[in-house]
């Protein structure tokens, strides 16, 4: 790859891609670039140094970011105010929503897309642009701002970020039941679910050795979260997010949804060996050993309307998966040439 | 675009493929297809399809694709920015009679529908699964979820579940040159390494296609619901009491405010619902989740009010009492037309602490016009819906409601805002566009549409203002002049 570019000021990103670097790899805290294809010859454009929060309203629910910013930084301011971005993910907030590797943690739950209310962006000619709004609730014009969610920088370059938060619960505790058979760890699952004040991140994963736990976020009144977790019999744990699964050295990791339905079937057919985990939300990852086992869970995933890719893994089977429908991939593709004709962002 | 007389041509080809009975050519006929709930912008089309199926549409938009005419999608026709209306060189494809719930699944919590079920039908339809669906705007009772779906529809709820948006899961779309595309699927609305079409779909406005099937996301009946209501003495005490409950980390479910003129005409009306009319504001607090949650919340709501020196403090002991406070804030527009015989609804957002200063900006406004503009809200949101009242019959009344609805909305962007939280651009408000979007803004939104419609024969005419408006500061009231102009008074 060349240099880097890394812009100090908002404004540097449009001028320099004006200038025509050629091929262009965004790049946040670049801690998911080994989930993109390779992109030898292209420019990196860093966008670490622009860290700022801009505008932070707590009475509002609202703030702007710039897309460099760690959300370990957000967090800790907005626990002053006793709010939280209400999602899952780490590293900056631009990769974050670029690449949206959590998806919501439990039905329902808080999401990198719901939660993004517009941005400041600049298209791969250098153009500046901005979508949606700054308050929590606006519906004028195309929601453009939505397609950088799990665009990985290919569409568009977002520099500022407008993002809806949340009140922190009053009470928050993360629990779990470890070494479950899985009919076991479904019935939790199922149990939690149904619980009157339902966790807002649900997860059940499954280790190398084979035995599945559940884990959870229970929120609400300190009273009603231990009436829960000891109902339960939930184990405190270390707050933590189950996704994404750390990359193996070797093997391929494979990223999919699941409805809870399918989690008996999707367990079934995972390798023998390997890390798994599922969101409530729907989001799953499974670590495979080799290209074969890989093959037969993607076969399963078709077969059971579960779509599924490979995220991590030999750079020749990268982005494999379960077949889009073809009129969807064929507006995918059609808002990549839209946004970006030249095929600049790589 | 053709003219309007190249639809003619057509009918007998719609008609044979599709049977007579469901397409409508006569003036008479098409009446009711005139406008939708912005009956400011009439306009009546060259035809109607009456869908009921998925095929029936797919077969009308080739026919109107090979003959390069353009088409409008409308389900119940209750929005209220002009979206569904049709010019007389379109048809509108009426989605209505598609209305059966296609699946329910009660372990996933979604469910398939087609896009003409109305959204009240289809919790009445998984109620006896203690299930609901969540985004619920005023006209619950007649809107269609495919409506929804286009506007990305919101409501009182939607402060704490969402909007539309939140709640779509996929859906298969009829694309403009009659060719199928299904977006998302019931376990998400993106793909793990796909773009999330179904989430910009949504909110369209019928500009992209029509949607056939809809998956919705379904959610569970809380365990308790408590309605809470609160009559303040000033508007202002009741927007603190807002910000207080907000500030105390409380979610509830739904956050309403009625001023003075609003409650008066709902209590005059048949929507009547036991407001004081001596009240300048009434809120409304529904809070919901786990019974004991609920109960603690409603105590601590109660101390707010009683803070900031609530009137009156009331709460709903059971459900057909809480119904009877719903009842009041749902039919506060359609008690507005006791007022005078017609309704301006705007649509404008703040942030939530602006609220104070925008309703004095409105009232000034209104003050400068001579107009009686009345507010009823989603506090929790900052969406704001200042009703003009005023009689259509005569211009001058008409050209004054105008200009301050566009002030408002003006007022509603400078505050930090938009010009619309729910109701839509639609062809109402192409003349504010440019008070947020700037022409590139606006080119990028005209390149994704154009990759659902690239001849933009969808619904022409709507959200996105044409380019030489982009360039210019506002031309409001240009749109509704016209429309004047070619309707005359009525």
């Amino acid at each position: 790859m060349n240099a880097t570019f890394a812009p100090e000021r908002v404004e540097e990103v449009a001028h320099w891609l004006r200038q025509r670097p050629g091929r262009v790899r965004v790049v946040g805290g670049g801690s998911r670039q080994h989930e993109l294809p390779d992109c030898d010859g292209a420019a990196r454009l860093g966008l670490g140094r622009l860290s700022a929060i801009e505008r932070l309203d707590p009475g509002d629910l609202t703030c702007t970011v710039l897309p460099g910013l760690e959300r370990r930084e957000l967090d800790a301011a907005l626990a002053g105010h006793g709010l939280e971005l209400p999602c899952l993910g780490e590293g900056t907030l631009g990769g974050l929503f670029a690449s949206d590797p959590v998806g919501p943690a439990a039905h329902g739950a808080g999401n990198p897309r719901g939660l993004l209310l517009g941005c400041d962006a600049v298209l791969a000619d250098g153009t500046p642009f901005k979508a949606g709004a700054r308050v929590v609730k606006s519906v004028a014009g195309f929601d453009v701002h939505k397609l950088l969610v799990g665009s990985r920088g290919t569409l568009f370059v977002a520099t500022r970020l407008h993002l809806r938060l949340q009140a922190r619960p009053r009470a928050v505790r993360w629990v779990e039941r470890d070494e479950l058979a899985i009919d076991e760890a479904l019935r939790l699952c199922r149990a939690l679910r149904e619980l009157p004040a339902a966790p807002d991140v649900l997860a059940l994963r499954r280790s190398d050795g084979g035995a599945y736990a559940v884990c959870a976020r229970l929120v609400g009144r300190t009273r009603l979260v231990d009436a829960a977790a000891t109902q339960l019999a939930l184990q405190d744990r270390e707050p933590g997010a189950p996704l994404p699964l750390p990359s193996p050295a070797t093997g391929e990791v494979v990223r999919g949804l699941a409805l809870p339905s399918a989690l008996a079937g999707l367990c079934g057919a995972l390798p023998a060996r390997g890390a798994f985990a599922w969101l409530g939300g729907g989001r799953f990852e499974a670590c495979s050993p080799d290209p074969t086992t890989t093959d037969r869970l993607l076969a399963w995933c078709t077969a059971n309307g579960c779509p599924a890719t490979i995220v991590a893994g030999p750079a020749s089977r990268r982005g494999r998966g379960t077949p889009l429908d073809p009129g969807e991939a064929r507006l995918a593709h059609g808002l990549r040439t839209a946004l970006d004709p030249d095929g600049i962002l790589a | 675009m053709p003219s309007p007389g190249a639809i003619a041509p057509l009918h007998a080809r719609l008609a044979a493929a599709l049977g007579q009975q469901r397409l409508l050519v006569s003036p008479d006929a098409l009446l009711a297809w005139e406008c939708d709930g912005f009956t400011v912008h009439k306009s009546r089309p060259g035809a109607v399809v009456l869908a009921e199926t998925t095929e029936h549409v797919q077969t009308a938009l080739r026919i109107l694709n090979d003959a390069k005419v353009p088409f409008v999608p409308r389900g119940a026709g209750t929005c209220l920015s002009g979206g569904p209306t049709a010019g007389a060189d379109a048809v509108v494809i009426d989605c209505a009679r598609m209305r059966r719930v296609l699946h329910v699944s009660t372990e996933d919590l979604y469910a398939v529908v087609q896009p003409g079920v109305v959204n009240l039908d289809l919790t009445t339809a998984v109620t006896c699964h203690g299930l609901h669906y969540a985004p619920d705007p005023s006209s619950q009772s007649v809107c269609t979820i495919g409506g929804n779906l286009a506007e990305n529809s919101g409501g009182p709820h939607c402060f704490k579940y969402g909007m539309t948006r939140d709640h779509i899961l996929g859906a298969l779309v009829v694309l403009p040159d009659g060719s199928l595309a299904r977006l998302g699927s019931p376990a998400g609305s993106r793909a793990p390494q796909g773009l999330d079409v179904a989430g910009l779909f949504c909110g369209s406005e019928g500009t992209f296609g029509i949607a056939t099937e809809i998956t919705v996301r379904l959610s569970r009946n809380a365990q308790e619901v408590r309605t809470l209501l609160a009559a303040f003495a000033d508007m202002g005490a009741a927007c603190r009491s807002v910000g207080d409950i907000l500030a105390a980390g409380l979610v509830p479910a739904a956050l309403e405010i009625l001023d003075q003129a609003t409650i008066r005409a709902v209590e005059a009306s048949v929507y009547r619902a036991g407001y004081p009319e001596d009240a300048a504001a009434v809120l409304l607090v529904e809070l919901d989740g786990a019974r004991e949650v609920v109960a603690e919340d409603a105590l601590e709501v109660r101390e707010m009010f009683a803070r900031n020196g609530a009137l009156r403090i009331e709460e709903a002991a059971d459900a057909a009492e809480r119904k009877r406070l719903w009842k009041g804030r749902k039919g506060a527009f359609g008690a507005m037309g006791r007022i005078n015989t017609d309704l301006y609804v705007l649509d404008g957002v703040v942030p939530r602490t602006r609220l104070e200063q925008a309703l004095a900006g409105i009232a000034a406004i209104g003050e400068k016009h001579g107009m009686l503009i009345t507010n009823v809200f989603h506090a929790g949101d900052g969406n704001l819906h200042p009703n003009i009242s005023f009689d259509g019959r005569d211009a001058e009344q008409t050209r004054r409601t105008v200009a301050a609805g566009h002030e408002i909305l003006q007022l509603c962007v400078d505050l930090g805002g938009s010009i619309s939280g729910e109701h839509g651009i639609g062809s109402e408000k192409l003349d504010h566009v440019p008070m947020m979007f700037d022409a590139a803004d606006l080119d990028v939104m005209a390149r994704v549409r154009a990759v659902f419609d690239p001849d933009g024969r969808c619904n022409p005419g709507k959200v996105l203002p044409n380019r030489s408006a982009c360039a210019e500061v506002a031309k409001w009231p240009q749109m509704i002049a016209k429309v004047l102009d070619v309707e005359g008074p009525r």
